[in-house]
């Protein structure tokens, strides 16, 4: 039994590896660990992963501060020492390595190179590109898309996204026919053409 | 004994038995290593890590509860290394904890309170988390409250190894729960509100539900006494505040045998209850009316002298020691009456309800013709102790004609005729050539042997300190086994059994049975006798603490000390003496059994009679009777129904307290059965 449970922490690193991003790394192998091979039998691992999880959720939320990554240092230290087991010192050793990781300053900083923390990115349309057509408005199921189709010979104004109201669903980059909607992070500089 | 290792602990030279683990190890030289999942008498397990030290010539810290201590060890508890674990985990603890600690029930005693100071935290610098659980407090006895919980197991662990196993955890790690199968309220789960969780919770998460703002430990006066209310005779901690009882602990501070039943811990309500009498009280046109002393004792002496050799005495067999010898006294030398005798006659005389031994060191116990059960309270204390000693390790073998609880969990289960499977076994012995009394020898000749009379003898052979329990009715052929080895004890029903036989409170004249039935001119009974109709006597003395059935019929009604009341000696069915302590004085005018008889002797005699004091009674108390063989039979005449006769000689504690509703709860509960039936 536990050699299958062992194996399986190797697995969740290897599929956590396979994320581009490091803080997404992190998180996935964690709420992976907490619902599978996390037995609960010993309490710094079994609440330190689970505070971990909070810390590292906070940070993927682009809500993290120092403090958090200076929480994550600490669980990984005192879990090394004092969980019972292997699969509490090997989460130990993967969020070590993790956190010195200069990915998290620059999440903390507000951005998150490899795009794949969606909170900070946002669907922003070109307008240089934005032809008034409509078609994003048409497809948004959120009502994110603010703007008046363009009417013919009438000099309209470009469609805006509204940040709180899009779910990031890629629903309106499929229907541009101009390719005008770009997916960025939020402190990007404006983009031209 | 075991031997001694000698190890250091922070600098200082210390010694420990060996075998004990590193926390146990250093309690018994003053250092508290820090815990909150460790339970004395189990095996650690790790889980809270806190009692991590620092052991010389180690890389990593070791785990307290789960390393056992060993000579020339030197350890620190204190260094900064697990100071900083300590602090981690108590840290993410406090993280999930209410931090209410002033208006919380348990503060002074928490686990978690004490290390936060020590460690000095003062709020938890991780991520405050809430889960809203539900409380349950649908019982009068237990509060769960699973919010305060940490986790730490301990309650789980001793429902679980005392055989009842009513609780467990409901997922794992954080956001799981300690909780009964399908998260049922503890009255619909087998709970038996026995309080073993209540006693080893750590912090407030499990608590008796009455304790809100009745005072905090600080304020309680804690007085060791035993529990009197049924023949397990249980060592108690009771908390009074104000001259009254606010709490019923398991285990005295000697650090005894930890369970006590739901009567014990819940009973002490009756002591304030409404049925309770603390005047005297004489029969006028018909009517009891209160009274006072001079008149009460007085209408009673005339009685009784005016009976004299026909005046009948029973008692309760819960009566103390001092309280036993001062009334055989009163009734040779002042009434001069034969006819006395106590409610143990029922069940058992002189030389069945005999025999000590130790219950802690056995690692075989033989429990012949006992049906204990916890939750029907017959000899609770006794089945939860067998229980976890056999999840310890000890083996068990049940001799029982009935199908008992007992027998699922014995390693060998013997039916049908118990005297006939004693005495197999006793033959299976001596073909092993283990038996050197020729008289059993002998008795034994031309017997067959079962094969799992076989099997129990193997056991018996193989066992250190085998203890055989039996009921005082097989006691003579029970006792037999422990001529080969080890020590038999019988168990009475009431919790001084063997100490009013040893005080010598035998009739010599009319015994209880026939005193009950009426065959003496006048009847006066002491204690709560299993008596409710009054038997055809001229006049009736009923001496008390509550208005019992039997009280309301008397014509002089004498109020007496309660339960918890009463200070003196009685020696329980392991053959110890035990001091009862009185944690509160007697209410109003009551007074305690032997107060009461020698001022009835006062009231005859016109001068004074001394009452017995313990060092009277030690020397009674103390005599071991030699065990001789005994043929292999069941002695007759002692047929009484157990549970019946505890919840009868117990009925002014189950009506006066919230015990009540447990009795009632349970019918409710039968009634659906049998409808569903």
């Amino acid at each position: 039994m536990t050699e299958i449970k062992e194996l399986k922490v190797e697995d969740i690193k290897k599929a956590a590896e396979e994320k581009k991003c490091r803080v997404q790394q992190g998180l996935y192998y964690i709420t992976e660990f907490l619902a599978g091979p996390m037995c609960g039998r010993c309490f710094p691992c079994a609440f330190g992963s689970y505070e971990a999880k909070l810390r590292l959720l906070s940070i993927a939320d682009g809500k993290g501060t120092e403090n958090d990554i200076a929480a994550l240092k600490l669980i990984a230290e005192e879990m090394a020492e004092a969980s019972m087991c292997k699969k509490g010192k090997d989460t130990a050793a993967f969020i070590a390595a993790l956190v010195t990781d200069g990915a998290f300053a620059e999440h903390i900083a507000g951005t998150c190179a490899s795009g794949q923390c969606s909170a900070f990115m946002e669907y922003r349309i070109v307008a240089d590109n934005c032809t008034a057509c409509g078609k994003c408005k048409e497809v948004c199921t959120h009502n994110a898309v603010f703007g008046e189709k363009g009417k013919p010979f009438v000099q309209g104004y470009p469609f805006e996204i509204r940040r709180k109201k899009c779910t990031q669903c890629g629903e309106c980059i499929a229907v541009c026919p101009e390719k005008a909607i770009i997916f960025i992070g939020k402190t990007s500089e404006p983009v031209h053409t | 004994m075991a031997e001694m290792v000698k190890f250091t602990i922070d600098g200082k030279e210390a010694k420990a038995p060996e075998g004990v683990n590193l926390i146990e190890a250093a309690a018994l030289n003053g250092v508290h290593i820090p815990n909150l999942c460790f339970l004395k008498g189990q095996k650690g397990i790790g889980a809270c890590r806190l009692c991590l030290v620092e052991v010389e010539g180690m890389k990593a810290p070791m785990i307290g509860c789960t390393s056992k201590i060993k000579d020339g060890m030197s350890i620190k508890t204190n260094t900064e290394k697990v100071q900083e674990i300590r602090k981690f985990v108590i840290d993410l603890i406090l993280s999930m904890h209410p931090l209410d600690c002033m208006t919380c029930t348990k503060a002074g005693v928490c686990n978690l309170q004490q290390y936060a100071y020590d460690l000095g935290i003062k709020e938890s610098s991780f991520t405050r988390k809430k889960f809203g659980f539900s409380i349950d407090e649908a019982n009068p006895f237990i509060k769960r409250d699973p919010d305060y919980c940490v986790l730490c197991g301990r309650c789980v662990r001793a429902c679980k190894s005392q055989g009842t196993g009513v609780l467990e955890f409901m997922g794992r790690g954080v956001g799981s729960k300690v909780t009964t199968a399908n998260d049922k309220p503890l009255q619909d789960s087998g709970c038996t509100f026995c309080g073993s969780c209540v006693d080893v919770c750590p912090v407030n998460a499990l608590l008796e539900a009455d304790r809100w703002r009745k005072g905090r430990e600080w304020e309680y006066k804690k007085t060791d006494s035993v529990c009197t209310l049924c023949g397990n005779g249980c060592d108690i901690t009771v908390s009074t505040k104000d001259g009254q009882v606010m709490k019923v602990n398991a285990g005295a501070s000697n650090g005894s045998e930890r369970y006590i039943c739901a009567y014990g811990r819940f009973g002490f309500d009756c002591i304030e209850a409404d049925t309770r009498v603390t005047k005297p009280m004489r029969r006028l046109n018909g009517s009891l009316k209160e009274t006072t002393w001079e008149d009460a004792l007085e209408t009673a002496a005339k009685a009784l002298k005016k009976a004299g050799k026909n005046a009948g005495i029973i008692a309760s067999a819960g009566i103390l020691n001092e309280d036993a010898l001062t009334l055989k006294e009163f009734a040779s030398a002042v009434v001069k009456t034969k006819n006395v005798d106590t409610t143990a006659s029922l069940y058992g005389n002189a030389a069945t309800l005999a025999g000590s031994a130790d219950i802690k060191s056995a690692d075989l116990f033989v429990v012949v013709d006992l049906n204990t059960d916890q939750h029907t309270r017959v000899l609770p204390a006794l089945d939860a102790t067998i229980r976890r000693k056999v999840n310890g390790g000890a083996k068990l073998i049940t001799i029982n004609a009935n199908e008992t609880g007992l027998a699922a969990v014995a390693t060998v289960a013997l039916g049908g005729n118990e005297a006939d499977a004693l005495k197999a076994i006793a033959k299976a012995l001596a073909d092993k050539g283990l038996v050197k009394d020729k008289k059993m020898a002998d008795a034994v000749k031309g017997t067959t042997v079962s094969e799992a009379a076989g099997k129990a003898a193997d056991l018996f052979a193989e066992a250190k300190n085998p203890v055989i329990i039996s009921s005082p009715a097989l006691y003579a052929a029970a006792a037999n086994l422990s001529l080969v080895n080890g020590a038999a004890i019988s168990v009475g029903i009431e919790s001084n059994a063997k100490g009013v036989m040893m005080m010598g409170l035998v009739s010599s004249g009319k015994s209880y049975k026939e005193m009950a039935d009426g065959a003496t001119e006048v009847l006066y009974a002491i204690g709560e006798v299993p008596m409710t109709e009054r038997p055809k006597v001229d006049f009736l003395i009923v001496q008390t603490s509550h208005m019992t059935k039997l009280a309301q019929q008397a014509d002089v009604v004498f109020p007496s000390a309660a339960f918890l009341e009463a200070e003196g000696t009685i020696v329980d069915y392991t053959g110890n003496v035990k001091y009862v302590a009185e944690a509160i004085e007697p209410a109003g005018d009551a007074k305690t059994h032997r107060d009461i008889i020698t001022a009835l002797a006062k009231a005859i005699m016109g001068t004074s009679m001394k009452a017995a004091k313990e060092s009277d009674t030690k020397k009674l108390a103390k005599v071991k009777t030699k065990v001789s063989f005994g043929p292999f039979t069941r002695v007759e005449g002692f047929d009484v129904k157990v549970g019946e006769m505890i919840e009868s000689v117990n009925a002014s504690v189950i009506n006066g307290s919230r015990l009540l509703w447990l009795k009632e709860s349970r019918v409710v509960a039968d009634n659906k059965v049998a409808k569903v039936a």
